[in-house]
């Protein structure tokens, strides 16, 4: 049997823990909402916390599209920015 | 994995749990199943490896992208070294001499480390992001799994160069190795994305010959929904006697045991309370030890008899483990 990603009772486990981790509105939490949370749980992203440059962070979210994310060309550069943004090396 | 299945008795043997959300590595005494140990500063510690003789381990950084040498006795870090990009799982030769370092970043690279000089010597082209590198057991070949290109990178580990790709229809994730009478690799059982089960791998083919499916045996109620990184099944290895396959079920939060070489599943799967990772076992293959990530535990599984020993408490969210031999 396949076990196949985005069923709804992920994406409420998602939203429980964006909630939980209190990141802030925007465009780029929305894609997190929707095509993130739908494979792992946020803290997946947000343990890398200051860490990571915007070349780096680029890096992870072509890595997460190339493993079967659902986002659009556009949405790589949108959701690098937020995560840039709030989780981003200071 | 395992990295010695000669005579122990003179020996310590240690368990390296790595945390995946921590900055710190823990060393267990199978003898007592106590914490006896630390390695602290690797922050978002992914993959582990141990010299031959336990002088020194390595672990891979993905906070900071370096691959770090460590002191087999003091635990203390010797040298952080800058990778091509984002690592994820390690391995090393037999002769302890190289690491391979799988590299997630787009394109995808196997980084090689020389253990002498602990700089990066080369890094070997993939077609997509690494996500775990194994030696196999007759120490001749370099595995490689990608993820993002679905397939395996078979490298000539004398020459450093890949000899044979194998593709997949699903990404490429933990695999353990099945051995002839000579100690060359016969097959290799290989989990992938999104698939309860294993993919089965005739090496002298270079094909795969069939999947197994693990079973759907607890009741549905039960059954934890996920997410589970896109992998349900995320945990596999062959005891250090070739006698029995074991697998591990996030959604079943079980470990499964098959005989070998016939693949016949063994009754009485083992519970353990949360979503189990990756398994590593004693090299007398009495005892094995399995990560559960959402219980920042690790469950001593009694090999013979498939039963809990017991839970040790470790870091946040236990992956990767390794057996190390100290001699």
């Amino acid at each position: 049997m396949r076990w196949l990603i985005g069923i709804g009772a992920c994406l409420l486990a998602g939203a429980v823990m964006i909630a939980a981790d209190d990141l802030p509105d925007g465009e780029g939490k929305k894609i997190l909402e929707k095509s993130c949370t739908t494979c792992h749980d946020l803290t997946e992203v947000t343990k890398l916390r200051g860490f990571y440059s915007r070349a780096q962070w680029r890096d992870v979210v072509v890595t997460m599209k190339e493993y079967g994310a659902a986002i659009d060309d556009k949405q790589v550069d949108v959701l690098t920015d937020y995560l840039v943004a709030n989780l981003g090396k200071k | 994995m395992v990295l010695a299945t000669v005579s122990t008795a003179s020996a310590q043997v240690r368990i390296i749990q790595t945390n995946s959300m921590g900055d710190n590595i823990h060393l267990i005494d199978p003898k007592t199943n106590q914490i006896v140990g630390e390695v602290k500063g690797v922050p978002l510690n992914h993959g582990a490896a141990a010299s031959p003789d336990g002088s020194r381990l390595y672990f891979s950084s993905e906070a900071e992208q370096t691959l770090d040498a460590v002191d087999g006795k003091t635990y203390q870090i010797l040298k952080k070294i800058p990778l091509t990009g984002r690592p994820n799982n390690i391995s090393i030769s037999k002769d302890g001499k190289r690491v391979y370092v799988g590299i997630v970043s787009a394109p995808g690279a196997v980084d090689v480390i020389d253990t002498a000089s602990l700089e990066r010597v080369k890094s070997i082209p993939t077609k997509g992001g690494i996500h775990n590198t194994w030696v196999t057991p007759d120490g001749k070949f370099v595995v490689a799994g990608s993820i993002a290109g679905k397939l395996m990178t078979i490298i000539d580990q004398k020459s450093e160069e890949p000899v044979w790709t194998l593709p997949f229809d699903q990404g490429v994730r933990p695999m353990a190795f099945e051995t002839n009478s000579d100690g060359s690799t016969k097959r290799m059982f290989v989990q992938l994305s999104d698939y309860h089960g294993f993919a089965i791998v005739d090496v002298a083919q270079h094909k795969e010959v069939g999947r197994l499916e693990l079973p759907n045996d607890i009741p549905a109620e039960k059954v934890d929904k996920g997410p589970f990184n896109g992998s349900p099944s995320h945990g596999i290895g062959v005891a250090p006697d070739g006698k029995t396959l074991w697998v591990t079920s996030r959604p079943n939060a079980r470990v499964y045991t098959y005989s070998l070489p016939d693949l016949k599943l063994l009754p009485n799967p083992v519970d353990l309370g949360g979503r189990p990772d990756w398994v590593t076992f004693t090299p007398d293959s009495k005892l094995l030890y399995i990560a559960t990530e959402n219980t920042d535990s690790v469950v001593v599984v009694d090999v013979a008899a498939r039963k809990e020993v017991t839970r040790i408490k470790v870091g946040r969210s236990p992956k990767r483990n390794i057996t190390m031999v100290m001699r």
